[in-house]
């Protein structure tokens, strides 16, 4: 089990009201699995993932990493396990826009102090599996939405993470790139044994994945 | 990566740079010729350190050198010669001539002195002369030394001749000096200055030395208590008491140096805390992304810092390098000494430890002026900046 959530909730405060963003979810995310997560735009769903990513605290509830509660962690702590063992695509990609796709792909490495020779030799290898290979020099803004995002996707994988936690990758890509994107979500899932987890609302994701799970006004259920 | 981010916005990166490089060149270029000013003018009290100067009362002095006022008659150095204290006297004519220009200059086009021959090192000091030259012999009377200044701005060279009224000179030797006084000046034997000039049996001072372990203050009251009288009214000023005419008006200045120095030295921290607060505000997303891919608060901080640093140590070095020239440009124009003659003396003028400090200050205000953005780049929520700001 690489994640499991008891009774997470997060509530915000709007003024003098506060917003149930997520609502006493339990979700058991296992090794390999490949899991999504729908439901209606403000449902909950970045919330969870946020949660779930440690990019955020919980009000309530626990997240257990690898068996570890991680809820209460210390935010140096939280920031080693998004390092080492989780890898981020954002809907809106979210490259470093003065750093080439090499670049962004060392990244993750470079802030891990992996020697700068074996984060170049990896990165080569993660956007040749993205098919980059001949866009490695190219800053984001001289790349196409999809290479951008494949770029992301290969930064994701950066320091080999357990589990990959995707907020809407294919929401800004047109239908052709998104079915890019998705088998190559699908393959990473496959041949590099990495668990995904996607936040989405493309219902081909939703047809291929192994559990899915809906989210309305911050309440998670699993589909049958 | 935050060295990247400055190469790839080049237009920012450089309006940054010189925006400190202006303020760090206003900075050196103020306080070098401030100081090169204040310099010139206390070097003239070098010339006779612990002398008593027996000037007329109504002479004004600037620090060792009788601008305007009464002349004094010549025979009266034989009083202060047997003045109690006095070991020896040294009379000399001092002629000004200046100038009224487009610039207010610092230092006359030419000083001549009149002097006894023999005593040149009253006024020279141990200032060695251009190769081919040699000193006035004791019986000098149509031979002069001219300032090293003076010959490399007319072109007079070691035995060359010049003509005043109707006097023809020979210049037997150049000071090689950079000294913007003794650069200047016209050495030759009092009985020709006054001859030429029209100033028979008249000096503007004597320079007293006084005896070893007197008290040189008691000796100058002695001085003008014993010599003046309802004809000749003179003063003794001793090295303090002209220090004292000028020192307050030195301060003053330094004062206003520093203060436009604060001023520039704020302005530079102003652009460079502008710079990083505008490269954190506008990159909250990637610091944003940085954090959900698990950069730690050291590396965030490095990245703002590095970039902060780099900025200000660029725009100080080439602040200082621009400064260095302003202030040798502004120095040459003020003092009319050519510009190839100070270039040599570039770290004289613009000392290395000033430049040391301006760039470390700079480096360190850099940093410190980065330090809060760098702090608030570290403390962005992601989940709310990666959400809220799409």
């Amino acid at each position: 089990m690489i994640v499991k959530t008891i009774e997470l909730t997060r509530t915000y405060r709007r003024g003098l009201s506060y917003i149930v963003a997520v609502n006493k979810v339990n979700i058991e995310v296992e090794e390999t699995t490949f899991i999504s997560i729908v439901g209606p735009s403000g449902s909950g769903k970045t919330t969870l993932l946020n949660l779930i990513g440690l990019n955020d605290h919980p009000t309530s509830g626990k997240i257990l990493f690898m068996g570890k509660d991680v809820s209460r962690l210390a935010d140096k702590e939280r920031r080693k396990i998004r390092l080492q063992n989780i890898g981020f695509i954002f809907q809106t990609f979210n490259l470093l826009p003065t750093l080439t796709a090499l670049e962004n792909v060392e990244l993750p490495m470079a802030l891990a102090n992996v020697p700068h020779r074996a984060q170049r030799k990896r990165a080569l290898k993660l956007l040749g599996i993205v098919g980059l290979t001949n866009r490695l020099q190219h800053l984001p803004r001289e790349l196409s939405m999809g290479e951008t995002q494949r770029v992301a996707i290969a930064r994701a994988l950066a320091n080999d993470p357990e589990i990959i936690i995707a907020d809407e990758p294919t929401g800004e890509l047109d239908s052709k790139t998104a079915q890019e994107i998705i088998s190559l979500l699908f393959d990473i899932n496959r041949k590099e044994k990495t668990a995904v987890i996607v936040a989405t609302h493309d219902e081909k994701i939703v047809k291929l994945a192994d559990t899915v799970y809906t989210i309305q006004d911050g309440k998670l259920r699993l589909e049958g | 990566m935050c060295l990247r981010n400055l190469f790839r916005r080049k237009a920012r990166t450089t309006l940054c740079i010189a925006g400190i490089a202006l303020a760090v060149m206003s900075m050196v270029a103020i306080t070098v010729t401030i100081t090169s000013y204040t310099t010139a003018i206390r070097e003239m009290n070098t010339f006779f350190t612990g002398d008593i100067l027996v000037v007329s009362k109504s002479q004004i002095v600037i620090q060792a050198l009788p601008i305007s006022g009464g002349n004094l008659i010549e025979t009266i150095e034989n009083d202060v010669k047997g003045t109690p204290g006095i070991k020896a006297t040294v009379p000399l004519l001092f002629l000004f001539s200046m100038e009224l220009r487009s610039t207010i200059e610092m230092i006359p086009i030419n000083i001549t002195v009149g002097i006894p021959p023999g005593n040149w090192t009253v006024l020279t000091g141990s200032t060695p002369l251009r190769t081919g030259g040699s000193w006035l012999s004791k019986n000098a009377s149509d031979e002069i030394l001219v300032g090293s200044c003076l010959a490399d701005l007319t072109g007079i060279a070691v035995n060359s001749t010049i003509k005043i009224g109707n006097h023809t000179l020979t210049v037997r030797g150049i000071l090689d000096t950079r000294s913007a006084i003794l650069g200047r000046m016209i050495i030759m034997p009092l009985r020709t200055a006054q001859e030429i000039y029209h100033y028979p049996m008249t000096v503007s001072m004597i320079v007293a030395k006084p005896e070893e372990g007197v008290n040189v203050e008691e000796v100058a009251d002695r001085i003008e208590n014993e010599l003046n009288n309802p004809i000749e009214r003179i003063k003794a000023l001793t090295s303090e008491e002209r220090n004292s005419i000028t020192d307050p008006l030195l301060d003053e200045v330094n004062m206003w140096n520093l203060g436009i120095s604060s001023v520039l030295f704020v302005t530079s921290v102003t652009i460079v805390t502008l710079v990083a607060i505008i490269n954190v505000s506008e990159r909250r997303r990637d610091f944003a992304a940085l954090d959900a891919l698990g950069a730690s608060f050291t590396s965030k901080v490095l990245i703002v810092l590095t970039e902060i640093g780099f900025i200000g140590l660029l725009g100080s070095l080439i602040g200082i390098f621009l400064g260095a020239i302003a202030a040798v440009t502004i120095v040459s124009i003020y003092t009319n000494i050519p510009i190839q003659m100070l270039f040599p003396d570039i770290f004289t003028i613009v000392s290395p430890l000033l430049l040391t400090k301006t760039v470390a200050c700079m480096v360190t205000a850099s940093c410190v002026a980065g330090l809060i953005p760098a702090i608030a780049a570290t403390r962005t929520s992601i989940s709310d900046i990666l959400r809220a700001e799409y």
